[in-house]
């Protein structure tokens, strides 16, 4: 056993507004700068949607991630192995082009001051910002099809899409039960990451002691090949420093124990953000478990941060006693482990990504009757039957297993016999208009009782900040210490300093070696 | 031991009579003999690529008679730094350059001292007896003392082109230098062409002589530990007297075209294999342009790429 520490996150889908706002405080404080202004390292999808960039899910086209099938039926990269990097290594035919994110621009407010007297309103059009002439049509953007919009062509494309039989098609377009959920997405900073792998420069790691992924702007010599290698496609290349840049989740703000700022400021409070302890002997099992069992695997790699030997192990392998207190009090630990509420998405990419989703519940099937809106089918007996009608759902079962469980739809299934239970469970306590004998079998199917829904319901819906952000002293100093020479306070030689480690901006990153 | 008391006697005083000079005599009256000394042992190291004493022109003039010839002070400039000389256009010095083939005079790196010596060894020096063996690097009696054309040229092909090494391990001349008849992409570019070398040095027995005392920096710097032998040179010079009238043909320009264009072809061929799966549209605007063929009549479930 090998015990190590990471910083995991959790979102909650049911609870996600659409909202942008965390895109926004992101592109604030990290990509407002040339050549990232076409990066987004948080961003907001629409599902179904094709997404940012376009069909990102597809690794036909892009070829993110790991497959089965090296030597001996083991791990290898579906983008390519080592001749593969040489034969491409001045040209990547699988990268996503500036289109399939989109091209960024500006407006050219200016003219609205300046323009000449006429009989026309002066109009500020749009310029981009990477060849910096006017663009007459605005084609794409980070979120283009959001709230569905151009859902013939992109809701249609989703790449989840691709297996749905043509009834399931027919009944997500009908208009009455058309339905969207958000997906925001980050980098996972996985346990098996697709882009250190595919570095030849070896410029990319992860973090021993909080698990964050990062690009050395030393390193990089702009091959582009994590930008194939992830499957997410949460690298991206910065076309004025030539380097490839990631979501660092705000380590630096991490460091001085505040969350990052995506998840602080995020609206719907969605986010979730705590310690994890995992066995780092147990990822390569982990990443080459059977497609059906990965959820589970990936589970399996997460450890009980209660059971006293993991915690005598913890404590073996160096880790301190705050990270071990923290990684107890994580709200990621409960909704992934305890309660089995949250899921990785696309886990069939085999990255092992560290973010987990609790899969939104599709709304309630309604109509309008004699002018009065209402939940279909609610009878005598309440709404419970039609709550755990799961079956009616919007959105079909077989979408969120391709999203959050590799296909596999009893895993989805069990998730929401719980999520169902909880909301069947605290109707029939504030509303109290649900039969004692419903609740009990929506408990039963949910494989809950009262106590678990009631704090999976506290977690859901009351955290307080400290609840929902567990962020320990992150002790840098300690790993440091491990890569340098002990501090020497006598002789006033201190071989660190401040911004010496981490993503190493010792200069401004420029092009070139 | 009367013998070795003698032999001792004579060696102190030598000894007192080279002391007494050293101390008595200021620097600028030096014994004329001395320097003269000195200026053999330069002219023998540095000069005797391009010239004799009485001995015929190589590539530069036989200096024979030049300190009467020419007045001190243009001697002693000239021989210190005769690119200056010619940059200045020393109406002198342009003259000789034209009238031995337009190879102008390295500059050497002597000294005024050097230059000084040297000048006294030209005034003293005896027509014929001082001239050295050309090769006094590399072998001290040279069977012929003027290689001619004698050499077997296919054997210098060989060495010039390095199919054979030379016996002292230098790289073969290919390396810096292209000629007429050695195929299509011809040789290095460090230095010059030497297709019509024999020719602008106005003959082999030049060219031996300039090749065995390589007195170009460039050249030194190669050769001066790995020097060529007498068969050697014979060789190599006899393949560039023929180089020189065989010339470089012509069509070896269009073999070197065709070659060019069948490279390329290969190379881009081979690109547009590796890379057949290359998309240069990406992903969105295809997928527009489908959905746009679909949406003319085309049935609704047109075929997906997955
Ligand atoms: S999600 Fe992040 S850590 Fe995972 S492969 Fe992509 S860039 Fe790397
Ligand atoms: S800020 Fe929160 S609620 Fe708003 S879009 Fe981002 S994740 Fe969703």
């Amino acid at each position: 056993m090998k015990i190590q520490s990471q910083v995991s996150m959790v979102f909650h889908l049911d609870k996600c507004i659409g909202c942008h706002t965390c895109t926004v405080a992101c592109k604030n404080i990290w990509t407002d700068r040339k050549g990232a202004e076409y990066m987004y390292w948080n961003n907001v999808e629409t599902k179904p949607g094709t997404g940012y960039p376009t069909r990102w899910e597809d690794q036909g086209k892009y070829r993110g991630g790991w497959v089965l099938g090296g030597k001996k039926g083991r791990l290898r990269l579906r983008l390519q192995g080592k001749w593969g990097t040489l034969g491409n290594i001045f040209y990547n035919p699988y990268l996503p082009t500036l289109d399939d994110y989109f091209e960024p621009w500006t407006y050219d407010y200016q003219n609205l001051f300046d323009a000449p007297e006429g009989d026309d309103q002066p109009t500020a059009r749009a310029i981009s910002m990477v060849t910096g002439r006017y663009m007459d049509t605005i084609e794409a953007g980070p979120n283009w099809d959001d709230d569905l919009g151009g859902s013939q062509v992109y809701a249609n494309n989703d790449p989840n899409l691709d297996h749905a039989t043509e009834e399931e098609r027919r009944l997500m377009e009908e208009i009455g039960r058309v339905v969207f959920f958000y997906l925001p997405r980050i980098c996972n900073h996985c346990l098996n990451p697709g882009c250190v792998a595919a570095c030849p420069a070896g410029a990319i790691y992860k973090r021993g002691e909080d698990g964050i992924v990062l690009v050395s702007q030393e390193r990089c010599r702009a091959w582009r090949m994590c930008i194939s290698g992830c499957p997410y496609k949460k690298t991206y290349f910065n076309w004025s420093t030539g380097k490839a840049e990631k979501c660092i989740l705000c380590y630096p703000r991490l460091e001085s124990g505040q969350p990052p700022a995506c998840f602080h400021s995020c609206v719907g409070r969605i986010r979730y953000v705590g310690l994890v302890l995992y066995d780092a002997d147990r990822i390569e099992a982990a990443a080459s478990a059977p497609q059906a069992e990965l959820v589970q695997a990936q589970r399996d790699a997460i450890l009980d941060p209660f059971d006293p030997k993991v915690i005598a192990a913890a404590q073996a392998a160096g880790i301190p006693d705050a990270k071990i207190d923290a990684a107890q009090k994580s709200p990621v630990y409960k909704f992934v482990k305890r309660w089995h509420l949250a899921l990785p998405l696309h886990p069939e990419f085999r990255t092992l990504p560290m973010l987990f989703y609790v899969p939104p519940m599709g709304p309630v099937l309604a109509k309008m009757d004699n002018g009065k809106y209402d939940t279909m089918d609610a009878k005598a007996e309440g709404l419970a039957p039609m709550l755990s009608a799961l079956e009616k759902s919007r959105v079909p079962l077989r979408y969120m297993a391709s999203l959050f469980s590799a296909g596999n739809e009893e895993i989805i299934r069990k998730v929401y016999r719980k999520l169902v239970a909880v909301r069947v469970y605290m109707r029939a306590q504030r509303v109290k208009d649900i039969p004692e004998a419903e609740v009990q079998k929506a408990l039963a199917e949910g494989g809950t009782d009262a106590r678990e829904v009631e704090a999976i319901f506290r977690l859901t819906s009351l955290p307080t900040f400290e609840e929902r952000f567990v962020v320990p002293a992150m002790e840098r100093e300690t790993a440091v210490e491990a890569l340098f020479p002990p501090l020497d306070p006598i002789a006033r030689n201190y071989p660190t300093h401040k911004g010496e480690v981490g993503i190493g901006f010792h200069h401004d990153p420029q092009r070139g070696m | 031991m009367t013998n070795g008391g003698v032999w001792r006697l004579l060696r102190i005083a030598a000894l007192a009579t080279i002391a007494c000079a050293w101390v008595a005599s200021p620097a600028t009256a030096k014994a004329a003999g001395a320097d003269a000394e000195a200026g053999k042992q330069i002219f023998q190291e540095k000069c005797t690529a391009c010239h004799t004493i009485g001995k015929g022109n190589l590539v530069g003039p036989d200096l024979k008679g030049v300190t009467a010839l020419r007045p001190r002070e243009w001697l002693q400039q000239w021989i210190a730094a005769p690119d200056r000389m010619l940059a200045a256009k020393d109406p002198v010095g342009i003259a000789l350059l034209h009238e031995f083939h337009d190879v102008p005079m390295p500059n050497l790196g002597l000294s005024a001292a050097e230059a000084n010596a040297l000048i006294d060894y030209l005034a003293t020096a005896v027509p014929g007896a001082a001239v050295p063996p050309a090769e006094a690097v590399s072998a001290p009696a040279p069977a012929t003392s003027a290689p001619a054309a004698s050499g077997d040229p296919e054997v210098g092909k060989e060495l010039f082109t390095g199919a054979a090494r030379f016996r002292n391990g230098g790289p073969p001349c290919m390396a810096c230098h292209s000629v007429g008849g050695i195929g299509a992409l011809g040789g290095g570019q460090l230095g010059p062409d030497l297709t019509t070398v024999v020719t602008r040095f106005g003959g082999a027995a030049a060219t031996a002589a300039f090749v065995g005392g390589s007195p170009t920096p460039t050249m030194n710097a190669v050769w001066q530990r790995t020097p060529l032998t007498a068969d050697e040179r014979a060789n190599v010079v006899a393949f560039l007297a023929q180089a020189a009238i065989s010339e470089r043909p012509t069509q070896a320009i269009w073999r070197l075209l065709g070659l060019a264009i069948l490279g390329l072809a290969i190379l881009l061929v081979a690109a547009g294999w590796i890379w057949r799966r290359r998309q240069p549209d990406g992903v969105r605007l295809p997928m527009l342009a489908r959905q746009r063929n679909t949406a003319r009549g085309q049935p609704a479930t047109a075929p997906r790429r997955t």
